[in-house]
């Protein structure tokens, strides 16, 4: 008898920072400025006009395409893991220094390479920064 | 990436969470610019050192990193911050700012990064030619690289500290020679007259080219100063931070393509820059901060007149110009004016100190002012901003 695959999809991207991570997918469509874009105090999303406005960052694998804007967004997302209202992981489709460096001293794991309109929000996954792959769970 | 056994153990956390996270941020991003290996640095230029861009967040980060014991390896230096502590009368009067600043300010030093705060510390010690560097900011990297012949890549406030740390940087982009080559031949087909057009040229081709590397022709005698704005205004409305201005460089560039700039694209892109022609509340020359000679220029156009009541003139330089400019910086605030140190208009509280129209001469001010400081811009010439300060 064949064992039952634990998971529904196994994407496949590249790891970018290292750690195993689960937790409820928060996905967006669009690029993300962590400096003007996101309450530090909150973690919730600030940007106008931004598909993820309102939302909130805490605890979520949250996927979008990339980041944009200043360096001092990585700051801003080290401020925000810190304070426990951060996302649990990173998955983009490209890796961007500001991201980069911000899930580096923050400590969450992230992959790239990922096609993110292939999750849903709401979606159960698990990010493998040390193989780079995303695993979807269970459908939200 | 390669790294060596002393590089690893770093990695590793052998001298503490300081070291291992800078060393992660190198890595990190030489894995994703492919670099090669980790490459010895001349000295780090540090940027996020204004409370009012920074903010509360990026203290956290520092006082982690201070308490862990992080140092600088290498010679650094740092961008301006909000506020001029030597000339408090005309800053911002809120005392939270205040203390916080004063507490970024004193993470940094700690460190060991030099409390000069200055966006042009190529006034303080000019690298060699061929040196390899990791600075943030983007007018000091375009100039090392451009002018001063040093090599960085445009790093942000985190690599370039993390960089200081290491005293290394990751083998890319710009440090490398074959990365270094012109991509588009700009012909500029009308006479640039001052500083100001020099910079209104930079925001046009800047606005053209992203991140491609321009060769000038047709740039006659041009000073460092002009240059200074002309690549200033480049970095801000493109991604540039290298060009050549080609006074001395072979007709050799048959091959690229070209951009021809004229005198109505030039107009246009002077015009761009102004967004009112109400009277200015304040004049503001030094973005990038002011050279001995640009204070010295101001102080010959403004010796025995007066700053007009109700209008501020403020001439921003790093602390070590204003030292060895003293005799400018007097004649300079007898008129009236006022010679700002560690900060600049961009980066200070503009709107709560009561300005609402700025006058200036940097086209990268008049690009950034209308966004970060939400006031309204009149972009001329130096001549025109001393003219309008003062009384007939």
């Amino acid at each position: 008898m064949r064992e039952k695959t634990l998971h529904i999809v196994e994407l496949k991207g590249r790891p970018i920072v290292s750690g195993l991570s689960r937790g409820k997918a928060l996905v967006s469509k669009s690029p993300l400025s962590f400096l003007g874009g996101v309450d530090p105090e909150t973690g919730k999303v600030i940007e106008k006009n931004h598909d993820l406005n309102g939302k909130i960052l805490a605890n979520t694998i949250l996927c979008f395409p990339h980041g944009h804007g200043s360096t001092v967004g990585s700051y801003v997302l080290y401020s925000l893991v810190k304070r426990g209202v951060g996302p649990k992981a990173i998955v983009n489709e490209t890796a961007d220094p500001v991201v980069v460096v911000g899930a580096v001293i923050a400590g969450i794991p992230m992959v790239d390479k990922i096609d993110v309109s292939r999750i849903r929000t709401g979606d159960l996954v698990e990010v493998d920064g040390d193989k780079g792959r995303v695993k979807i769970l269970e459908r939200g | 990436m390669y790294l060596n056994k002393e590089e690893e153990r770093i990695y590793e956390g052998e001298r503490g969470w300081a070291y291992q996270i800078a060393m992660k941020i190198l890595v990190k991003l030489g894995d994703l610019y492919e670099a090669d290996k980790l490459i010895l640095i001349d000295s780090a230029h540090i940027s996020g050192v204004s409370y009012k861009t920074i903010g509360d967040t990026a203290i956290e980060f520092l006082e982690a990193l201070v308490k862990a014991g992080a140092k600088s390896k290498v010679r650094s230096t740092a961008n301006p911050a909000g506020i001029d502590y030597n000339h408090l009368e005309e800053m911002v009067t809120l005392p939270k700012l205040h203390e916080r600043q004063a507490r970024i300010i004193e993470l940094y030093e700690s460190m060991g990064i030099n409390p000069i705060l200055t966006c042009t510390p190529y006034y303080l010690r000019r690298p060699r030619e061929g040196t390899h560097l990791a600075w943030a900011e983007s007018s000091t990297v375009i100039y090392a690289n451009s002018i001063l012949h040093s090599w960085t890549n445009r790093e942000g406030g985190p690599s370039a500290l993390a960089a200081s740390l290491i005293g290394k940087t990751p083998n890319y982009g710009v440090h490398k020679s074959e990365n270094r080559r012109a991509d588009v031949l700009v012909k500029v087909e009308t006479d640039l007259k001052n500083e100001a057009e020099f910079g209104a040229l930079g925001i046009h081709v800047g606005r053209i080219l992203k991140n491609e590397i321009p060769s000038f022709e047709g740039l006659l005698h041009p000073e460092e100063n002009q240059l200074k704005h002309l690549g200033a205004a480049m970095a801000s409305t493109g991604m540039s931070s290298l060009f050549y201005p080609c006074t001395s460089c072979p007709k050799s560039s048959d091959t690229l393509e070209t951009l021809s700039v004229d005198t109505n694209d030039l107009k246009r892109a002077f015009e761009s820059l102004s967004t009112t022609d109400e009277a200015p509340d304040m004049i503001y020359i030094g973005c990038p901060h002011c050279s001995f000679e640009e204070v010295k220029q101001v102080a010959q156009k403004i010796r025995n007149k007066k700053v007009k009541d109700g209008v501020k003139l403020w001439v921003c330089t790093s602390r070590y110009v204003r030292r060895k400019t003293e005799s400018y910086v007097k004649i300079i605030e007898a008129a009236g004016g006022k010679v700002i140190s560690d900060t600049c208009a961009v980066v200070t509280w503009l709107k709560e100190l009561g300005v609402d129209v700025l006058m200036t001469n940097s086209a990268k001010t008049a690009y950034y002012a209308p966004t970060m400081n939400r006031v309204k811009t009149i972009f001329t010439s130096l001549d025109e901003c001393i003219e309008a300060a003062c009384q007939e």
